[in-house]
Parts: structure tokens; sequence; C-alpha cells
């Protein structure tokens, strides 16, 4: 078995795993969970909407580590640069999907138990910032037209990430409008046994689901830089040929 | 709860609930339909 059909093969393996797992974290939250007494259906919400929020604060830092790769390999080893760099535009990528919907379940969650969609709470507005700088990331990649937008966007990169333990620790500095922390958030934290079923299936079906989206963006780039390699290569050719 | 209540759209509670699922399953869906749209598009090195 060659190595692409390997990969193509895991990857529909991982892509079926991932949405059987999903599947199973869709009934377990709508269908098998109590109704919570304070919230009424509404608090299912949780279930989609805390995985994607701690999902999103951490592909921030495989763009991050990626980025310093990038940084790094830039002037030493271009190719592996240019790897580095895809796998940072596609962390940058699936970081937005994930607190965008971090975002908008948050805003409707929101609307339906403190009747406001927004409040310029510590949390929310971290958050808004970190997709903003994510977003910044993707325009200034897709809009730059300096020759260095890989290396600026590299930098800017490492700055957004200081903005994550900012949001991870900012119901922890400052107690407002967002709820406490449920995990790590000191002796009144943590779950009722009866919705531990529902988080732990949503959370691992929506990280599978988040590395699949990474590895097949990231495949897609590389091919995109690889396609961008021969075309290069084929004009030098084309132009030395015509020289002649 | 049951299907008939998810899709209830006559209370605020469910409306709500069922738009947050529905912006999930829009955004990551819309994502991965723009990946695999490029990833037909393009060719591949050999190809």
């Amino acid at each position: 078995m060659s190595r692409p059909s390997i990969f193509r093969t895991v990857a529909w393996l991982w892509f079926l795993a991932s949405i059987a797992v999903l599947i199973v974290g869709f009934r377990e939250a709508i269908f098998l969970v109590p109704t919570d007494a304070a919230q009424g259906d509404t608090g299912r919400i949780f279930y989609y909407h805390v995985p994607s929020a701690m999902l999103s604060l951490i592909f921030p830092y495989i763009n991050f580590l990626a980025s310093l790769a990038y940084l790094y390999w830039r002037r030493r080893d271009p190719l592996k640069a240019l790897t580095s760099d895809a796998l940072a535009l596609t962390a940058a990528e699936v970081t937005v999907v994930y607190a965008t919907i971090c975002l908008v379940t948050g805003s409707i969650w929101g609307r339906a138990t403190w009747g406001i969609w927004w409040t310029w709470d510590p949390r929310l507005t971290s958050m808004l910032l970190l997709w903003l700088l994510y977003v910044s990331y993707l325009m200034l990649r897709r809009f730059s037209s300096s020759g260095q937008s890989q290396t600026l966007a590299a930098v800017l990169s490492v700055f957004a990430a200081v903005d994550v333990p900012i949001v991870y620790m900012s119901i922890r500095w400052w107690r407002t409008q967002h709820p406490a922390p449920v995990f790590g958030g000191g002796p009144d934290s943590g779950l009722d046994p009866s919705m531990m079923p529902a988080f732990v299936w949503n959370i691992i079906g929506w990280a599978m689901w988040g590395i699949f989206i990474l590895c097949f963006r990231f495949a897609l780039e590389r091919r995109r830089q690889l396609a961008e390699q021969e075309a290069a290569l084929s004009a030098i050719e084309d132009s030395l040929e015509t020289a002649q | 709860m049951t299907w008939h209540t998810f899709f209830n759209l006559s209370t605020l509670e469910h409306r709500h609930l069922l738009a947050a699922y529905a912006t999930v399953f829009i955004v990551q869906g819309s994502y991965v339909l723009w990946i695999l749209r490029g990833w037909l598009r393009s060719k591949g090195p050999r190809e």
C-alpha cells in the first residue's frame, strides 16, 4: 500500500470515527442529559459552547509553535519553513472557526439566560479580541503585498498567543457577568456527574473533528505550495529554453 | 427531550437552543465544504 493511500484511509477512518462520536455526543446532550433545573433546555447549549471555547484556546498554540518554527527555519531551511507556515495558517483558520462558534453560541445563550446578546465582560471582550487577532492574521496573509507577509504574520501570531492565557484567566481574575470556571475554578467548581457523559463525548468529538479539519486543510495548503513550486520551476525552465 | 421538542419553535427557549446547535453545524459544515471545494479544484503534485 502506497503512502498517499495509507494517509487517505486513515483520514477516512478518522473522519468516520469523529462523526460517530459527534452523533453519540449529540444524542447524549439533547436526549439523555436531564433538563437543567434553572435554565431548562437552553442549558443544553453548554455541551456545544464549552467544547468549542476550550478548543479555541488550544489551536492558537499550534499556530504559535508553527510560527516560531517558521521564524527559525525561514533562513536555515526554506522547505521546512514552508511546511511550518502551512501549519500556522491552518491552525489560525481552525481557531477562527472554533472562536466564531464560541462567540455566537455564547451570545445566543446569553440572550436566553441573561436577557442580553452581549456585554463588555472581561471574558467576552478578551475572547472577541482573540477572534479579531486571528482574523487580522488571516487578512494580513491574504491582502499584504509586501512579500514579507508570512514573516509579518508569524510575528503577529506570537503577539496573538499572549491573549490566550488572558482569555483563560479572565474569569479567575475578574468576576463579572460570565459564570465562574467549570473546571479548575476551586472547590465549588466541577460538573454534576449526570452531565459528564454528554460533555466528555462532545469534547472528544469536537477535538477529533478539529484535528480532522486541521489535517485536511493542511494537506490542501501543502498541495497548493507544491503546485506553486512546480509552476515556478517550469517557468524557470521555459525561460532558460527561450534564452538558448 | 425529544426530536419534536428540539424542533419546537413555539418557545423562545427552544428557538435559542436550535439556533445555537444550527450555528455550530453551519459554521463547521461551511468550513469543511470550503476546504473540500479547494481540494477538488487543486491538482495533486503529479496530476
